[in-house]
């Protein structure tokens, strides 16, 4: 076996070229995966983190009878005992912050037309510490008077045809259904990655939906984030930890995590997984082609030399070894280079990350949630580049068997008259 | 004692719809320590014999019998085997294992055989080599000696595991006068020194010369069997 062994890789050293560039194919095949996969999960990553961070939160907690009627955005169910709720939730190790959110229908008006939005009241200090809204924004935030100051989205604001400083008029129901009209003072816009929120969501602080609203500090929801996890499954798992905890200890309320509020994009997400199996085949095949390519060369090449060794008597299933084992060695190699060259991708993505925003300028692309307005950040996926690096292995077995049985079954005296 | 005996023995090649016969009922006895040359026109049959006396093919009929056991029904595995143990083949264009060193080259018999520790394999393959004149060049590789040193350790291969016969293609045929000479010589030396059985197909005159037995094959069959 040794001598088997020492004569593959010696040949393997003889076609320096050959296996080098056999190598760089099925290194770049096996790193282009691991990195496409690093990017589709920080893209998937980055959406629901842009979701949670804006809009849904990690779990929502409400009276159970606003959760029946919460289409319609109803001002009357208010949660009671607000700190007591806060106590308990905070109580979990996992749960980073709370803030309350009030939401309610509305339309804002210029002079000329007029736009339904759905307003959310924030409290502009706690909503910081678990919405990343500031992230996104154009111009200022809430001041501290807060009175009558309103930021909304980009689309909406181009709509209504106001900027920053500028005032516009909005109507809603109150907590008594009466409609009522007042001037806000536009402080900030903002440009997030939900095309929807950008086109129709609005910003005003308790302070002015108390008088505006009368809403006299109703809180309808608890928005609850969560400690960073690396691995979204985990976090997945900590969402459902919260909503049992809300469920045994407060049984009067509802909780609400991401995992239903980011149903569709959770769907997507997984869509886009079997996308992900495709493509590793396709990649795969090309380190396949390379090894059977590369192999088979070499069996013609070294045909008389196969004559020879079979008429020392060497076996079949040697030569059969002889030659797998160049096409195990090239893939040992190739794969070792892929699963470095996909370590180095994957550590540069999560590290520093892959500054869009810089490369494509001031690119907005309505993509239903994809950030591509920042930095993608990669993701690291240890069973995946352990599996790649196995699979690469073992295509490498697996290509290398036909071309290695075709010179093992040769007739000697066939073999050792081939020129 | 006989080393080889063929009886009757007829290779039909199937060309297309044709039928070659490269050999007719050839009966021939091979003692041991022969130093024997199997001339002929080029189709006569030389190659068809040597293959089917080295067990690398198999006669179509009649029979083969090596040192009184019949090989003629085997199977490919069971001919690898006894080639394995008894046959020792040169070759015309040495087909040395490039990537192997000349030392490596030798001792691919032992090592194919499993027969012997790695000590004794380098002990029995460095003897061989200095028998062949080439000592001091053991770690060279077969693109760093020249062709007569080539033939030289395609021999040390071939005498290595001490086969009972060697069969060699045209051995001096890619050499200079002077190399084939040699060549020659180390071979009439070892077959007179180690009663080794030579069996060579050759249309080289220097070759046919020290051959002490001639056989002339045409169209597949032999035509003169002499002794000198």
């Amino acid at each position: 076996m040794h001598t088997i062994i020492k004569i593959a890789y010696r040949n393997l050293l003889r076609h320096k070229r050959r296996t080098i560039l056999t190598g760089i194919v099925i290194s770049f095949g096996l790193f282009l995966y691991i990195f496409m996969d690093s990017i589709m999960n920080g893209l998937d990553r980055g959406s629901m983190d842009n979701m949670i961070n804006l809009s849904t939160s990690a779990v929502q907690i409400y009276t159970r009878e606003y959760d029946a009627d919460k289409e319609s955005y109803p001002l009357k169910y208010g949660l009671q005992d607000l700190a007591g709720i806060e106590k308990t939730l905070c109580a979990h190790e996992r749960v980073k912050s709370v803030t309350p959110r009030t939401r309610f229908l509305g339309e804002l008006s210029n002079d000329e037309e007029s736009m339904p939005v759905i307003g959310t009241v924030v409290d502009p200090q706690k909503d910081k510490t678990v919405f990343k809204l500031t992230d996104h924004l154009v111009g200022n935030y809430f001041s501290e008077e807060n009175e009558r100051e309103i930021i909304l989205g980009k689309d909406l604001a181009r709509e209504m045809n106001v900027e920053p400083g500028g005032f516009i008029t909005m109507y809603a129901l109150t907590s008594y259904e009466t409609r009522n009209a007042d001037d806000f003072k536009v402080v900030g816009l903002f440009n997030t990655t939900d095309p929807a929120l950008n086109k129709s969501g609005v910003y005003i602080t308790f302070r002015a939906a108390n008088s505006f609203l009368d809403l006299e500090n109703t809180v309808t929801e608890l928005n609850v984030q969560l400690k960073h996890r690396i691995n979204f499954d985990n976090l997945l798992d900590d969402m459902h930890d919260v909503q049992a905890l809300v469920t045994k200890e407060l049984p009067n309320l509802r909780a609400s995590s991401f995992k239903e509020l980011g149903a569709g994009i959770l769907a997507l997400v997984k869509g886009k997984k079997n996308w992900g199996a495709g493509m590793t085949f396709v990649f795969l095949l090309i380190a396949a082609v390379g090894i059977v390519n590369s192999v088979l060369m070499s069996v013609y090449e070294r045909i008389r030399e196969v004559g020879v060794l079979r008429a020392m008597g060497m076996g079949g299933k040697e030569i059969t070894w002889m030659f797998m084992c160049e096409g195990i060695m090239i893939g040992f190699v190739g794969s070792l280079g892929g699963v470095v060259l996909g370590v180095a991708s994957v550590f540069v993505l999560t590290t520093y990350g892959w500054p869009l925003d810089k490369i494509y300028g001031d690119m907005y692309i309505d993509t239903a949630g994809f950030p591509f307005w920042g930095t993608i950040y990669g993701e690291w996926n240890i069973p995946l580049i352990i599996g790649v690096f196995i699979f690469g292995m073992l295509t490498a077995f697996l290509a290398s068997l036909p071309p290695a049985r075709k010179a093992a079954r040769m007739e000697v005296t066939q073999a050792l008259r081939f020129v | 004692m006989a080393v080889l005996e063929l009886k009757q023995v007829t290779k039909i090649y199937q060309k297309g719809d044709q039928q070659v016969h490269a050999l007719r009922g050839v009966d021939l006895t091979i003692e041991k320590g022969e130093f024997l040359s199997i001339i002929g026109p080029s189709g006569s049959g030389k190659s068809t014999l040597l293959n089917i006396t080295g067990c690398l093919d198999t006669p179509t009929s009649g029979r083969v019998i090596y040192n009184g056991k019949e090989l003629g029904k085997m199977k490919e595995k069971g001919l690898s085997d006894y080639r394995k143990d008894n046959i020792a083949f040169i070759f015309q264009s040495y087909n040395l294992i490039p990537v192997l060193t000349v030392q490596e080259n030798v001792e691919l018999p032992l090592v194919i055989e499993r027969k012997h520790s790695k000590k004794e394999m380098a002990a029995m393959a460095l003897k061989i080599i200095e028998l062949v004149g080439l000592k001091g060049m053991e770690n060279r590789l077969p693109k760093e000696i020249s062709g007569g040193q080539e033939q030289r350790v395609a021999i040390a291969r071939a005498l290595v595991k001490k086969p009972l016969v060697v069969l060699a293609d045209e051995p001096t045929a890619n050499l200079d006068s002077e190399t084939a000479e040699d060549v020659i010589a180390l071979m009439q030396k070892i077959n007179l020194e180690r009663q080794t059985t030579f069996v060579f197909s050759t249309h080289d005159p220097r070759m046919q010369k020290h051959a002490r037995r001639e056989i002339v094959l045409r169209d597949g069959a032999i035509v003169s069997d002499e002794r000198k």
